[in-house]
């Protein structure tokens, strides 16, 4: 067997260290024990929107879709009807910077279906053959003359569902409005144009660019024999001389205040306003982001829903809440609230005012955001998939699954302070971009 | 696994899941008498979290936060339950605070409680799959509880006084059956004790017979919502049919993941959406209720395609009435279902739910290994006249598109 490199990497409330083997040509698997009958496989791939220009927007998430119909060995439909015979949750997520393709399954008799869910989805991760009547043919977007509508069809109705969702159109424009330049500007469903004529070739060209060994991390958790595991993973996942994908970097933007502002058929106020956030990597940022959005906008205690509904004087939201996302080259930390449109400004004050805010906070509301994030890592060891989850996420999104360990420290460490000091840096209001989605201007 | 009583005859199902960080516990309260005014039971349920005589509703989302506690209640018709997560060592403070929320909560905030969820039923009305979802409930649970959907409650709320919802309040405490389950690490008899504690002195009736005539459909109805700037059509199809104390259960949750709910491999979803382009989302689905139960069959897609996605509906559904499913797509059907139990099933708080509300329909805490028996069990002819019997008319169709799509 070839030479595979090993490291040991704690991780809480699991009882044994994450195994992560890295192989000679750059794949690397990652093995996570938790008891039960349950296992979990997936291949995360280092691509996304991130690796999309306006002429191909959509194309991973395309893609993602297309993996599933057959490889040389395997009809299109063998893949999803084999495993879910055997009780198996199957499928896949495209996001900016990663794509991953997920089973969970009961292990079977003698592992038995554990052992077919690896064959099978190392398979389709490697030898996709995506036929053309799959794709079905391409065509011009308003053509009612298409006869053979396949999965084309399928993710522009997806675009479409996306659409009509006023919270999805909403942060799509604060989020435009955020990066200008760098890929993450993009919505990574794209545009139904697009989608309607990509030819083949592109999409498998975009396929051999991306889905090479060093872009690559399978994860499997559950219970079982790391060694006979790992042979059958390798076995799996022969990239027969795959040539590498060579790494990529994009710089952010510098941060700049907007307002925009649009229309729909709706009834109520949706705005989002938006900060761009560190990269990635940056734990103690990160942690730092994430204690301002538990304090501001995480639930009923939070100061949002506290001073903007429960104790309003006026009722002016329906909905408040804030978020944050990490993403590789830096993430978005965002406020949403619903609203009633004819209050639309002192609404979009409001939530600024709250933000602002920030700098002041007490100890209690400190220490509840930290135990909060701590208990973070017990809720994602509950399942396989969860587990798998924040894998991927470290060793895709940040790219060192150290970083885990770091995280631990970061939390046990960080202070009021070093709080301040990052909210400052990243959630200035003279950056804040604000998009606003309002009903209808009526005639 | 196992059933205790507490002092005043509550049961508790116990499950040790041992070298577990969280405890997960429910707590049912059966809703014996349908809700005569929609949205009184949603709006008792919000006024659960919304202060206690010790606490207000800030100080008691705060303690609950800081301590890492999730504890939060749901309203379905049929009862009320709270869900309820925390760490090992912080279960004696968690059994406090839900124990103050159950018997000193004050209603207080009732007026403000009313306006903020009409508010949020506003938002969420915003989107097109609600409104539709809305509307086809509406019609195919007319005259029962479960069709107090966001716009019949809109209607009603502002009938509904604080005085009614404190009385209901009083009834949950005083005439409601009550069930507890609890799962995770702990030892059985400190936690009777301490549920003992904490809850031994809530009023436990006897559970009452559910003699109540539920309204039946007599007509085929279609309900078109017009919105004009629509992307896609809304589509849902339903029809009413026998609950989960019917020997047809599992026959209908098997035909149910044959039909539309077995994930990519459903026949509506390999035959409308892969085959034919026509949707990202197309599912069938079964829904329980105590009363009454629906199955239903929805499809998002391009307006134009309306027509087509009723005739794939038809299409589907009379081949499961005329043909018998093959043995393979039976076993695998079977397997499928009984499979993903074990997903569904994986954390303590799934885990305690599921006994719980077995336990609280009255069909007992290992009700889930009986249902797979009689999974195991279900035959081809089973599934065809299952399938004949059910999905026959009077049905519900409910299609939210721009007006001109509507003419169907």
């Amino acid at each position: 067997m070839e030479y595979i490199k090993k490291i040991e990497i704690r991780y809480p409330f699991l009882p044994s260290p994450v195994e992560v083997y890295e192989r000679e040509n750059g794949h690397k698997i990652v093995f996570a024990k938790k008891e039960g009958g349950l296992v979990n496989i997936s291949s995360w791939v280092k691509t996304g929107s991130i690796n999309e220009d306006d002429e191909i927007n959509g194309i991973s998430h395309f893609l993602e879709h297309l993996m599933f119909k057959g490889t040389h060995k395997h009809p299109a439909g063998y893949f999803d009807r084999t495993l879910e015979a055997k009780g198996a949750i199957v499928n896949a997520a495209t996001w900016k910077d990663y794509t991953y393709y997920y089973v969970t399954l009961p292990k079977g008799p003698d592992n038995s279906y554990f052992y077919e869910a690896i064959e099978l989805h190392g398979d389709m991760m490697l030898d996709p053959i995506i036929p053309e009547e799959e794709i079905g043919p391409a065509f011009e977007l308003g053509d009612n003359t298409v006869k053979e509508k396949r999965e084309r069809h399928v993710v522009i109705e997806e675009i479409r569902m996306r659409q009509d969702q006023p919270w999805t159109k909403v942060y799509n424009e604060a989020n435009h409005n955020m990066y200008k330049s760098h890929p993450y500007k993009r919505d990574v469903i794209g545009f139904a144009e697009t989608i309607a004529s990509v030819p083949r070739a592109t999409i498998m060209n975009y396929y051999g660019t991306f889905y090479t060994p060093n872009n690559i991390t399978t994860i499997v958790v559950g219970e079982f024999d790391s060694e006979e595991v790992l042979k059958k993973v390798v076995e799996a996942f022969d990239f027969k001389g795959r040539k590498n994908t060579e790494k990529k970097c994009f710089e952010l933007d510098k941060p700049e205040a907007k307002y925009v502002e649009n229309y729909a058929h709706i009834n109520t106020g949706f705005s989002i306003i938006g900060w761009l956030g560190p990269v990635a990597c940056s734990i103690k940022e990160n942690i730092g982001l994430e204690i301002a959005n538990i304090i501001l906008g995480e639930g009923q205690s939070s100061r949002l829903y506290q001073n903007l509904i429960e104790k309003a004087e006026k009722h002016i939201f329906n909905v408040v809440a804030s978020d944050y996302y990490s993403f590789r080259d830096g993430g978005n930390f965002f406020v949403q609230a619903n609203f009633k449109p004819e209050n639309k400004e002192e609404a979009i004050s409001l939530l600024k005012k709250e933000v602002e805010k920030l700098t002041n906070i007490e100890e209690r509301e400190f220490q509840k955001a930290v135990k909060k994030l701590k208990v973070r890592f017990a809720e994602s060891a509950e399942t396989v998939s969860d587990i798998a989850d924040t894998i991927g996420y470290y060793m895709t999104v940040c790219d060192n699954i150290e970083l885990v360990e770091e995280y631990q420290k970061e939390l046990e460490k960080i202070s009021i302070n070093d709080f301040l000091d990052i909210v400052k840096k990243y959630l200035p209001l003279e950056h804040a971009v604000v998009s606003v989605l309002m009903p209808e201007k009526k005639d | 696994m196992k059933k205790i009583y507490l002092e005043n005859k509550i049961p508790v199902v116990f499950k040790e899941n041992k070298n577990t960080p969280r405890l997960a516990l429910c707590l049912y309260f059966k809703i014996e008498e349908q809700e005569k005014k929609a949205g009184l039971f949603s709006i008792l349920n919000r006024l659960l979290m919304q202060g206690t005589k010790k606490r207000t509703a800030e100080e008691l989302a705060m303690e609950l936060d800081e301590n890492a506690i999730e504890c939060y209640s749901e309203m379905k018709h049929d009862f009320i339950r709270f869900k309820v997560l925390c760490l090992n060592e912080d279960i004696e403070k968690t059994l406090e605070i839900l124990e103050d929320i159950v018997k000193n909560s004050t209603m207080e905030d009732f007026s403000k409680e009313v306006v903020k969820m009409k508010g949020e039923i506003e938002a969420e009305l915003d989107s097109p799959k609600s409104r539709a979802a809305d509307a086809f409930y509406k019609t195919l649970f007319d005259g029962l509880c479960y069709g107090h959907t966001y716009t019949k409650t809109l209607e009603a709320v502002d009938n509904i006084t604080k005085d009614e919802v404190k009385e209901a309040y009083k009834s949950l405490l005083e005439k409601s059956p009550k069930v507890i389950s609890l799962v995770g690490d702990f030892d059985e008899a400190d936690m009777t004790s301490k549920l003992n504690k904490h809850f031994g002195n809530l009023s436990n009736p006897p559970k009452e017979a559910n003699d109540d005539d539920a309204q039946k459909l007599n007509e085929n109805k279609t309900v078109k919502v017009e919105k004009n700037d629509a992307s896609q059509a809304q589509i849902f199809q339903g029809w009413r049919v026998p609950t989960i104390f019917d020997k047809d259960y599992p026959v209908l949750l098997l035909l149910n993941t044959i039909l539309g709910a077995s994930g990519l491999s459903s026949r509506l979803f390999v035959e409308l959406r892969d085959k034919k382009g026509l949707a990202y989302v197309v599912r069938s689905s079964y829904e329980v209720y105590d009363r009454a139960a629906a199955f239903s069959v929805y499809i998002a897609t391009e307006p134009k395609n309306i027509k087509t996605s009723l005739e794939g509906f038809e299409f589907e559904i009379n081949r499961i009435k005329t043909t018998p499913v093959d043995n393979i797509e039976l076993e695998n059907a079977k397997n499928n279902l009984i499979g993903k139990r074990q997903f569904f099933t994986e954390t303590n708080l799934q885990q305690s739910s599921l006994y719980s509300f077995y336990e609280d329909k009255g069909l007992g805490y290992d009700f889930e290994e009986k249902l797979i028996e009689a999974v195991k069990k279900i035959s081809a002819e089973d599934i065809q006249r299952a399938a004949n019997e059910y999905l026959k008319d009077p049905h519900v169709l409910t299609v939210l598109a721009p007006g001109q799509y509507l003419e169907f």
